[in-house]
């Protein structure tokens, strides 16, 4: 059968004969149980023959089948090897042989009203042994019944008659009785016995082909679940501590293996460190740095030849012997993690079985150390970006800060001074000084903007996690602007609908960022005593907000792009000296970030309503 | 004197500082000034203010967070009510890097925050408040 399939046996038992083998002891209970009962029913019905005798033959069989089944026992569930197995089945045909020889020439040798149940015998044997030795059982019981025939007729061996009222139901044969008896047995029953037995072979072997093929199938498929589990698994973690630990444990869990280690190789490529271990005792793992210069073992798995062993007690040379074997680890497989055929570190497997990783096993956990190679080599990559963007906005923040401290402090006096705290100011004083207070404050407001803007394009690629609750969006809205809107004595509402609205899908920041842009200008542009108002309702699985002014409107030449940065309608700018232009620019990447839209309808000098749909979040999306 | 409270104000920027003393000096207030934390936690030992107005970032990013939580452990100190003031405050800073994610989390050790350029009003209006709390609690 398949060459293979020998190398993988640890995995699962080969369907095989032995059901067949061991079958006929169970039957052989009955059997010898079956003569005793025939022979005591004849007895009793009047026959006369030797009923001792084949008491005793039963007895004889129930005596050698006792020993047959410990035999069976001692070979254990699998029954040994091939030839064991044979051995035993050759034993099995011998001895139900000769008992049926004894029970046949008990009862009448050739005559005997039982002959053909020696068939029984060498269709046994064409079941259970190869085609030569099934002849050769079928031939020698032949010439037993043969010699016995032979014996018989030259008064050597006694006939033993079988009477019944008298008669003899079993007389013994002439010379061309006993030759025609012989023929009989030898043309039809032989025949048809080890034919039907090997046709019974053939096709117990197809069975067993198929098993192992539907086993092979098996093999593969799980082999293909795992792989899949494992990339699943590390294709949503980011961070290569995140990855490393799941990488390990995943590997392990599917693998059904004590442990899993990955080594990591420094950048220059002169130590090996210890990564990640999942299942090990930590004394494994004992120092963590290994240089590759002084393990000969490292050094050539890391030029890329995988190392096995199942026996790891006989291996001395093996420098992690001592502290594996304490742990009771028997096998070990290491190989090398390779991206773009650069070698970054090694993968180590462990079992506490012996000889546990066959050739097939070697070829899997390739594949496995090349997924958790590429995994290890992103989340790396990862970890860069993240460190970079960090150390940037880190950056960013401080420039902030510091572009802001001095013009908080300019604001500051310019506030002592216009609010008389320093002495009278004459009108237009107060004047310049307010144009001045203004210009600060939109450096002020444009250098938040900014860093807005250039952090959210940071962020573009990542997804937005979290939901928003609209309610809780309804109400800070309403606490942030309540007072500007009171000081223009503005009608200010946000309105929710009755009904309860589903969650908006993302953080609540981001959500917040577009309707302070958009609250801020409805009410910076709308003249005092107007009316601003913010409604939630719900349409087609998103959320939809309206932003509704009834202040100076947008031109209609100005609208194209109303939404690019540091563009501000021509009317906004008449109106209002304050203004970066970039408020709107945030509020579209922000939609766009959520998936959402926003379309505005504007009537200069009636008003402005936008309108901003945004995606509600999906049930699941509540961890 | 008739003062409505005395005031230690805590900031290593001499131009708030300086305006910071004028509006709640002319407002009723006693106002004592210190340049660093450390300066602060010195000047404590001498003098028992009714509040603190407390700069974020002095010499290192979080002195004025480091000094209020500090303030918050001893027991002389952990009734004073501490307003922060921070030249940065913006939603940025919830998200972002370093030190600044710490101020949305749920422990403050303070009683507001406020962004400079303060507003004088807001400013004035929430000292009363706390200090009317304090005397009715």
């Amino acid at each position: 059968m398949a060459a293979g399939v020998t190398d993988t046996a640890p995995i699962s038992p080969l369907p095989s004969l032995d059901p067949y083998v061991r079958w006929p002891v169970s039957a052989r209970w009955a059997a010898a149980g079956l003569i005793a009962f025939a022979a005591l029913a004849a007895w009793g019905a009047g026959v006369s023959f030797p009923l001792f005798g084949m008491l005793l033959v039963a007895a004889a069989l129930l005596a050698a089948n006792a020993w047959l089944r410990q035999w069976s026992q001692r070979l254990g569930d699998r029954l040994g090897t091939p030839e064991g197995r044979a051995r035993f089945a050759r034993w099995q045909v011998a001895l139900d042989s000769a008992a049926l020889w004894a029970a046949v020439y008990l009862s009448g040798g050739l005559g005997s009203p039982v002959l053909f149940a020696l068939l029984v015998p060498a269709c046994c044997a064409a079941l259970l042994l190869p085609a030569p030795q099934a002849w050769g059982a079928g031939t020698g019981i032949l010439a037993a019944l043969a010699l016995t025939g032979l014996a018989e007729l030259a008064g050597w061996l006694p006939h033993q008659p079988l009477i019944f009222r008298g008669e003899d139901l079993a007389p013994a044969p002439d010379a061309w009785g006993t030759a025609a008896a012989l023929a009989r047995f030898a043309a039809f029953g032989l025949p048809i016995a080890l034919l039907a037995g090997a046709i019974l072979r053939r096709l117990q072997r197809r069975l067993a082909a198929l098993e192992r093929e539907r086993e092979a199938q098996a093999r593969f498929h799980h082999q293909l679940q795992t792989l899949f589990s494992i990339l699943e698994t590390i294709g949503s973690t980011h961070t290569l501590e995140q990855v490393l630990e799941t990488a390990t444990a995943e590997t392990a869990r599917v693998m059904h293996v004590k442990g899993i280690s990955v080594k990591l190789l420094s950048e220059d490529g002169r130590f090996l460190r210890y990564a990640a271990a999942f299942g090990l005792p930590e004394h494994v793992i004992g120092e963590n740095r290994v240089e590759v210069a002084r393990s000969p073992l490292n050094r050539r798995i890391i030029e890329g030849e995988p190392f096995v062993t199942g026996r790891l007690a006989e291996r001395e040379s093996f420098q992690f012997g001592e502290a594996l074997s304490e742990a009771q680890i028997q096998s070990v497989l290491f190989l090398p993690l390779k991206v773009d055929g650069r070698v970054i570190g090694i993968l180590g497997a462990y079992c506490a079985k012996p000889d546990r990783f066959s050739a097939d096993d070697v070829a899997f956990f390739r594949l496995a150390a090349k997924i958790v190679a590429i995994a290890l080599e992103n989340a790396r990559a990862y970890d860069a970006v993240k460190t970079l963007s960090n150390e940037r906005n880190w950056f960013m923040m401080k420039v902030a800060h510091n572009l802001r401290a001095p013009l908080a402090g300019m604001v500051s006096i310019l506030d002592v001074v216009r609010g008389r705290y320093l002495g009278g100011l004459t009108d237009d004083q107060d004047e310049y000084l307010r144009r001045l207070d203004r210009r600060a404050r939109t450096m002020l407001s444009m250098i938040n903007e900014l860093l807005t803007l250039s952090r959210n394009r940071d962020r573009r690629q990542e997804a937005l996690g979290g939901s928003t609750v609209p309610a809780d969006l309804a109400r800070r809205v309403q606490r942030t602007f309540q007072d500007r809107a009171a000081e223009k004595r503005l009608a200010f509402r946000v309105e929710l609908p009755a009904e309860e609205l589903p969650p908006i899908r993302g953080p609540l920041e981001t959500i917040e960022q577009i309707l302070e842009n958009l609250v801020s200008n409805a009410v910076k542009y709308t003249p005092d005593e107007g009316s601003v108002a913010v409604r939630f309702s719900k349409a087609d699985g998103t959320v939809r907000i309206e932003v509704g002014d009834t202040g100076i409107g947008i031109p209609h030449q100005d609208r194209p792009r109303l939404f690019t940065e540091f563009f501000r309608a021509e009317n906004a700018r008449a109106m209002e000296v304050v203004g970066t232009g970039l408020g709107l620019a945030i509020v579209k990447e922000n939609i766009d970030k959520l998936g959402g839209r926003i379309v505005v309808e504007s009537e200069e000098g009636a008003g402005t309503l936008f309108v901003v749909h945004l995606p509600a979040a999906a049930g699941e999306e509540k961890r | 004197m008739d003062s409505k409270g005395l005031i230690l104000v805590v900031d290593d920027d001499p131009d708030i500082v300086a305006t910071t003393r004028i509006i709640l000096e002319k407002n009723g207030y006693e106002v004592h000034t210190a340049p660093s934390g450390a300066a602060a936690l010195g000047l404590l030992d001498r003098i028992t203010p009714d509040i603190l107005l407390l700069d974020v970032m002095m010499t290192t990013d979080t002195e004025g967070f480091d000094l209020a939580f500090k303030l918050k452990e001893d027991p002389r100190f952990r009734d004073l009510p501490i307003i922060m003031l921070t030249a940065f405050l913006d939603k940025v800073r919830t998200e972002g890097a370093g030190p600044f994610e710490f101020i949305l989390g749920e422990q403050w050790p303070v009683e507001w925050l406020f962004e400079k350029p303060l507003d004088a009003k807001k400013l004035l209006a929430k000292i009363a408040a706390v200090l009317k709390e304090r005397k009715t609690a």
